[in-house]
């Protein structure tokens, strides 16, 4: 036996489970390594918590309104022409951000910019469109929606400007050379992140909104 | 010219860089090495549990000395078992993640090292502000509504912060494994953890949620505690109470078959049995009173036991076919095993109870609650200390003195056996916890609990401060990739390293195929 094979205790020596694990010439690690995805990975989990929250404060809101019948938000006017226009938008995200991760995935950089920015200017829009809401809603903290009514919405407006900081950093990493088609996790960890906000508002639209 | 990541030594002249060098405590707050952020994890929340076991005992002796019945609605009690799940038990089983799971799966980081970090240090910080809040009559549920809103405030942050150093965990086991380790070969701890971490994060998004509804509703004091009992509460309880345990059943299975130096029969199924486990401990659904009196409710609690009785069986087996060597860490993880199944009985009792609806039984429901949740709460513990002394040599770089090791775990077992039984008991006999010997036999088994967690604490000092490193030939060889830099010399993890993992044991490969790789090399 040679040097390195210094540690082996013949108590411990059980077959191996299959012929295949007995192979003895074990071939070393190939030149490239296979892609991570670790950004991805830790974007996923990320996003389910927070998605976990707001479906909770969600389910909140629903129970709280089912209790109070025809008194809840009786003072307020909440018009649909915002919300659908907001679902719209996001909507439309959807689509300019997956054309980001399909340019980069092509190392078409100079649609990934655009893609990027076209998600980035809809996505304030959004922000705008919310704010407007909440002026025109007019619904104060102090009434008792209010604190339920707002830790929905602006839960959710703070996920997606998350979401605009995220993919704003990851535009930055892509001009920097960082993002590729070897290597476009940033642009897609960013894509999942998004998707799960909009996923998010689409509920919120057909439960808050719709179903008043 | 392009400027490489590191700089040459030359470009920096020695005096300056020495100047430079940062301090101990600069090392200890700014690291991102995942074995120091699990080390400072483990040490700490020992600590607090012992503080949280502590402050259990208190509130049996506070209600001996006013001569009433013990008050489990008491502030104290229920931010004292908070306090041992979210500062005890869970941060503990983390710490051992973060500090083993890279080396499990043959990575030198843990995936976001700077966010396993934050991770820590928010946990802390947390941590010791909830504390402050409980001794100002805050906590959860405090008269004081200043002290409960942090205490509130707090404990969510607690939350997010384990949620984080989850995040980092599953990461790790998914993005970092090593070629040819796929999921179906990753170590069991890492499997477990793998499962038990979306459970985690999922489980306490929605908490944290509740947390932050009660901080912007403006609620007063009694309306904070209505939010703990409303929103928060739940977690305690089953099935979302199995999820402290999930990583326990990885543990077990690691060290049994390290104990006895064979492999795992029936691999896919001991994985898909803890994964199982990990499904019925999902409780979110169960919020509200009405979650919890369906068929599904009883269906999941039920169904719970069905893996872990499952893989009980293949421990046996595994056991009965070698003799394993024994140590206090695999004695500890096996024992823990019955405060789980003893949390697996008190669901199951309260399931038939509400099958019953009261008419074929009429168990305490409360008291079946809180015995679950001490049962399993204690189980997860043990699991952590019999971990820790088990993987000392990897975790704390020297073997852990087998006495305090062994006594560690024994105070555990008898503390929180008999913490929780005494709960058990009274949720079959109904009996209003109203005499006095209930309060002493509560406060002596929360402060042996203390204890437990004290001398894990001092088991862990002892050993991180040189307890003589003992040869690896003194216990059981490793059979995993965490052992690889205790066991061989570092041409030999190199060379371990570089190879294809093959099976589940990529050491005891090696130990077969050494000869094989070497004349490769």
């Amino acid at each position: 036996m040679s040097d390195t094979a210094t540690l082996s205790p013949p108590e411990v020596a059980s077959p191996p489970e299959s012929p295949q694990a007995a192979v003895a010439p074990t071939p070393a690690l190939p030149p490239t390594m296979p892609r991570r995805r670790e950004l991805i990975f830790g974007t996923v989990f990320v996003a389910a918590g927070v998605a976990m929250a707001l479906l909770t404060l969600i389910g909140s809101y629903l129970a709280r309104r089912d209790a109070a019948g025809a008194a809840w938000l009786a003072d307020n006017q909440l018009a649909l022409t915002q919300p659908n226009m907001q679902m719209l938008t996001l909507g439309m995200s959807v689509v300019t951000m997956q054309w980001a991760v399909w340019s980069i995935c092509r190392d078409d950089r100079y649609h990934t910019y655009l893609a990027i920015g076209v998600t980035m200017l809809l996505g304030i829009a959004f922000v705008n469109q919310s704010t407007f809401l909440f002026k025109e809603a007019g619904i104060a903290i102090t009434q008792p929606e209010g604190p339920l009514f707002y830790a929905v919405t602006l839960g959710h407006l703070a996920m997606v400007i998350a979401g605009l900081v995220f993919l704003l950093l990851m535009a930055f990493r892509t001009l920097g050379g960082q993002y590729s088609s070897r290597q476009p996790d940033g642009i897609g960890a960013a894509a999942v992140f998004w998707y799960a906000g909009v996923a998010l508002y689409a509920v919120i639209w057909f439960a808050v909104y719709i179903q008043k | 010219m392009t400027l490489t990541d590191t700089r040459s030594s030359s470009d920096t002249p020695p005096a300056a860089a020495g100047s430079l060098s940062p301090t101990a405590l600069e090392r200890v707050i700014g690291t991102g090495e995942h074995e120091a952020i699990g080390r400072t994890f483990i040490m700490g929340s020992l600590l607090l549990m012992a503080v949280s076991a502590g402050a259990l005992a208190a509130g049996a002796l506070r209600s001996l000395s006013n001569g009433g019945p013990l008050d489990v609605t008491d502030n104290l009690w229920n931010s004292a078992l908070v306090g041992m799940v979210l500062m005890g038990a869970i941060p503990l089983l983390l710490g051992l993640a973060i500090c083993l799971i890279p080396l499990q799966v043959g990575s030198k980081a843990i995936a976001f090292p700077r966010a396993a970090a934050l991770s820590l240090w928010t946990w802390l910080v947390s941590a010791v502000i909830f504390a402050i809040s409980l001794g100002l009559d805050g906590g959860v549920g405090g008269a004081d509504l200043e002290a409960s809103r942090l205490g509130m405030l707090s404990m969510g942050s607690m939350m997010v912060a384990l949620s984080l150093g989850a995040v980092c965990v599953a990461t790790t086991v998914l993005s970092h494994r090593p070629v040819g380790m796929s999921l179906a070969r990753v170590p069991f701890f890492s499997w477990s953890m793998l499962v038990a971490a979306p459970i985690w994060i999922l489980t306490f998004g929605s908490t944290t949620a509740h947390v932050f509804l009660g901080q912007i509703s403006q609620a007063n004091a009694a309306g904070l505690a209505l939010r703990y009992e409303a929103g928060v509460a739940w977690f305690l309880r089953a099935p979302s109470v199995y999820m402290l345990a999930i990583p326990v059943l990885g543990i077990s299975c690691d060290l049994v078959a390290q104990g006895c130096g064979r492999r795992m029969a029936r691999y896919g199924t001991v994985q898909a049995m803890i994964a199982m486990f990990g499904v019925f401990s999902f409780g979110a659904w169960t919020q509200t009173s009405g979650g919890r009196e369906n068929i599904l409710w009883i269906a999941f609690v039920v169904l719970g036991a069905v893996p872990v009785l499952g893989l009980l069986g293949l421990i046996a087996d595994t056991l009965r076919h070698r003799k394993p060597v024994v140590s206090p860490g695999l004695v500890g993880v096996l024992l823990a095993f019955l405060l789980l199944l003893g949390g697996m009985l008190a669901g199951i009792l309260e399931a038939l109870n509400t099958t019953g609806s009261g008419t074929l039984f009429s168990f305490e429901a409360a008291g079946l609650g809180w015995a679950q949740s001490l049962f399993l709460l204690s189980a997860a513990f043990i699991g952590g200390l019999s971990a820790l002394s088990a993987w000392s040599r990897v975790v704390l770089r020297a073997s852990a003195p087998g006495a305090i090791a062994s006594a560690a775990i024994a105070a555990g077992l008898i503390g929180g056996g008999l913490l929780a039984t005494v709960f058990l008991i009274q949720g079959l006999t109904g009996f209003g916890l109203n005499l006095s010997f209930y309060n002493v036999w509560v406060a002596v088994a929360a402060a042996v609990l203390a204890l437990s967690a004290l001398l894990g604490l001092m088991l862990a000092l002892v050993t991180s401060r040189g307890h003589a490193r003992q040869p690896a030939s003194a216990g059981a060889a490793g059979l995993t990739l965490e052992w690889a830099q205790d066991e061989l010399s570092p041409e030999d993890q190199a060379l371990v390293l570089r190879t294809i993992v093959a099976s589940p044991y990529p050491l005891l490969d090696f130990r077969f195929t050494g000869e094989a790789v070497e004349e490769d090399k």
